[in-house]
């Protein structure tokens, strides 16, 4: 009943026209940044958060969170007609989806992507609902270090899915956590890493790194790239609605990817990109000709785009349960929150349930909206698709200047994000990641006040995040998420030598 | 020399250097850990990741791509937006931005007047958006604007 009360309380607040206005502009600036390759929705968040500092915390949240899932939508048109992932977490849909282009069925491609997107964006959400004011009471209960070893497990999994080293993935953890501590220290007032540089004693912005590493540099390397001719199919303006027998090869697909991407979303570290991998692996097992899988297969579409809008849903779980952001994106809207006041944890829904429930029940509208959008607007997003990177570039690395002045109309910023695009586009050159830093960097200073308060709390006794239950489970899963790789490697190197 | 050795080294560096000011900052003991507890096992744990990286770096693996740029561009463009943020507060938003987007169309090898063209509007249209329309507070110069 309560969980009924808070949904017809959340409609109220989504369904004003304000809110519908931010919740429409938020998705439809979602789908032009999924599409749009090189720029990603933590990037494009990070640079519209300052132009929602007038509106009021729920509409600012509605529309930052409709950019997220709005992206998830978007990514697959690029990846169909152009080969390209529009953003990373449509990197699988490539394979089959651009394969069914060649073969003059781009129609039933983004068809099935925009129809398994809402499906799993909205299963996503009925889950949310149900769970989130659950979890919160649960977590209610979360003390100092439970709240730790749960930090701890997140940035474990995040390394433990790394595509390259998982040493490297566990460096750009540390490095993160030390970026955290830049500025103020705040049980005991004393500046760190400051050099007396009034920029830094107020720590890292979030903002400006996240510009850098996911904008500036994202930049930088695609202007190295040699342009090639890459051919975009002229977008279909029929046969968009999928077939029968489409939808019988996809159903399954869809549920198994909306399970798997929530479940995937919910972790702190593995996200929508991972789900998405995850989806297509188990769409190609499940398969009785997986040899189709590469060559058109409906189900490799259908699969990782509905995995990568669940992820997306489920993505919202820890946040307002705990305070904790899952991804690079679910930070900036923690920080977001925080700018307007409130304070994202299990305490959320019962502080400010406007709030709490008027952003999961606008994710019903906006993704309903998704829906009616995506597939009519496809011919202006192909025409977009179109324009030189050498006309966009010059003004994505403009947006972000501005929208690194613009936090706190402080130069300072921008050249934060200035070192932090250097910095990422080094990183990318040595095969490093940059998800766990950023993940590191703003869950850093959470977890070094909550392993200060254990410690104070317990005395000095390390052995309080294992004497209890829950943390104790927490502390052992990370545990064994790091030594696995370990196990499997003096295991597989005699075998393979 | 390794591509991993050259990243671990410079992370040993940087873990060294967050060790030692963490040091500095004190500790505090176990039962009240003070504002370099944090720092400093943060600089050991990177620090020992780093090593096993460098250790692991000389064995031998299939050779990765280069790290040489491919082109001078990227730095053009490193070098662009670093003399953007130098100069926007002393000769404001629009002047600045004009000349940053004339570089970059350069850069591309679209003609002059085209790229004229397109950085006058780009500037037009970006002041609009985010001074008129956003009310950011962009820098204005000694031109008034």
């Amino acid at each position: 009943m309560e969980i009924f009360h808070g949904v017809l309380y959340g409609f109220q607040v989504a369904l004003q026209p304000i809110n519908l206005l931010y919740c429409f502009a938020g998705v439809f600036i979602g789908t032009l940044v999924g599409v749009l390759p090189g720029l990603g929705p933590a990037a494009a968040i990070a640079l519209l958060l300052p132009s929602t500092f007038a509106a009021s915390p729920v509409s600012a949240i509605i529309m930052l969170a409709g950019i997220y899932y709005g992206a998830m939508y978007g990514g697959s048109t690029t990846s169909i007609l152009m080969n390209i992932p529009g953003e990373a977490a449509s990197v699988v849909t490539c394979l089959d989806g651009h394969a069914m282009a060649r073969q003059g069925r781009a129609g039933a491609a983004l068809g099935i992507s925009a129809f398994g997107s809402f499906i799993a964006g909205t299963l996503s959400v009925v889950a949310l609902t149900f769970l989130a004011p659950f979890l919160a009471r649960v977590t209610l209960s979360f003390g100092p270090p439970e709240y730790f070893a749960l930090m701890v497990l997140g940035l474990t999994l995040l390394t433990y899915f790394a595509r390259e080293s998982m040493v490297k993935a566990l460096i750009m953890a540390a490095a993160g956590l030390l970026c955290g501590t830049v500025g103020q220290d705040v049980m005991s007032g004393r500046f760190r890493f400051a050099f007396g540089i009034r920029t830094l004693e107020d720590g890292l912005g979030l903002v400006p790194v996240i510009m850098g590493l996911f904008g500036v540099s994202e930049v930088l390397l695609n202007l190295e790239q040699r342009e090639e001719a890459t051919e975009i199919f002229a977008p279909p303006t029929t046969g968009l609605l999928p077939t029968r027998a489409d939808w019988r090869a996809s159903t399954l697909p869809i549920l198994r990817g909306s399970a798997l991407g929530f479940f995937l979303g919910i972790l702190p570290g593995a996200g929508a990109i991972i789900a998405s991998f995850v989806s297509y692996a188990v769409e190609k097992r499940a398969s009785k000709h997986p040899e189709r899988f590469g060559r058109g297969a409906i189900e490799g579409v259908a699969g990782p785009e509905a995995a990568n809008n669940a992820a997306a849903g489920g993505a919202f779980i820890p946040l307002l349960t705990l305070g904790i952001p899952a991804n690079a994106v679910m930070a900036i809207l923690l920080g977001a929150l925080m700018i307007h006041g409130l304070q994202p944890g299990p305490l959320l829904v019962k502080q400010a349930p406007d709030v709490f429930w008027g952003i999961i029940t606008s994710m019903y509208i906006g993704n309903a909206m998704l829906l009616v959008l995506n597939l009519p607007l496809i011919p202006l997003w192909a025409r977009l698709l179109q324009v030189p990177y050498a006309i966009m570039f010059p003004f994505i690395l403009l947006f972000c200047l501005i929208g690194a002045y613009s936090v706190g109309n402080n130069v300072g910023d921008g050249l934060v994000m200035w070192v932090f695009g250097v910095v990422g586009y080094l990183l990318k050159k040595f095969d490093y990641e940059g998800a766990p830093l950023i993940l590191a960097m703003v869950i850093g200073p959470m977890m070094e006040e909550s392993l200060r308060q254990s410690l104070i709390l317990s005395g000095g006794d390390f052995a309080v995040l294992v004497s209890r239950p829950i943390s104790a489970a927490f502390i052992l899963a990370a545990a064994v998420l790091l030594l696995l790789p370990l196990l499997r490697s003096r295991t597989a190197v005699p075998a393979s030598s | 020399m390794p591509r991993d050795l050259v990243s671990g080294l410079f992370w040993l560096a940087v873990a060294i250097f967050a060790a030692v000011q963490g040091l500095s900052l004190n500790l505090g003991s176990l039962n009240r850990p003070g504002p370099g507890f944090f720092p400093f096992w943060g600089g050991v744990v990177l620090g020992v990741l780093s090593v096993v990286l460098i250790v692991r770096s000389f064995r031998p693996v299939a050779a990765g791509p280069r790290i040489r740029p491919e082109s001078w561009k990227p730095l053009v463009v490193v070098g662009a937006l670093l003399a953007y943020l130098v100069l926007l507060e002393p000769l404001g938003f629009v002047a600045v931005t004009f000349l940053f987007l004339l570089l970059l169309f350069r850069l591309e090898q679209r003609g002059w007047a085209f790229s004229a063209g397109s950085a006058a509007i780009g500037t037009l249209a970006s002041y609009g958006l985010f001074q008129v329309w956003l009310r950011t507070q962009l820098p204005t110069g000694p031109f008034g604007f």
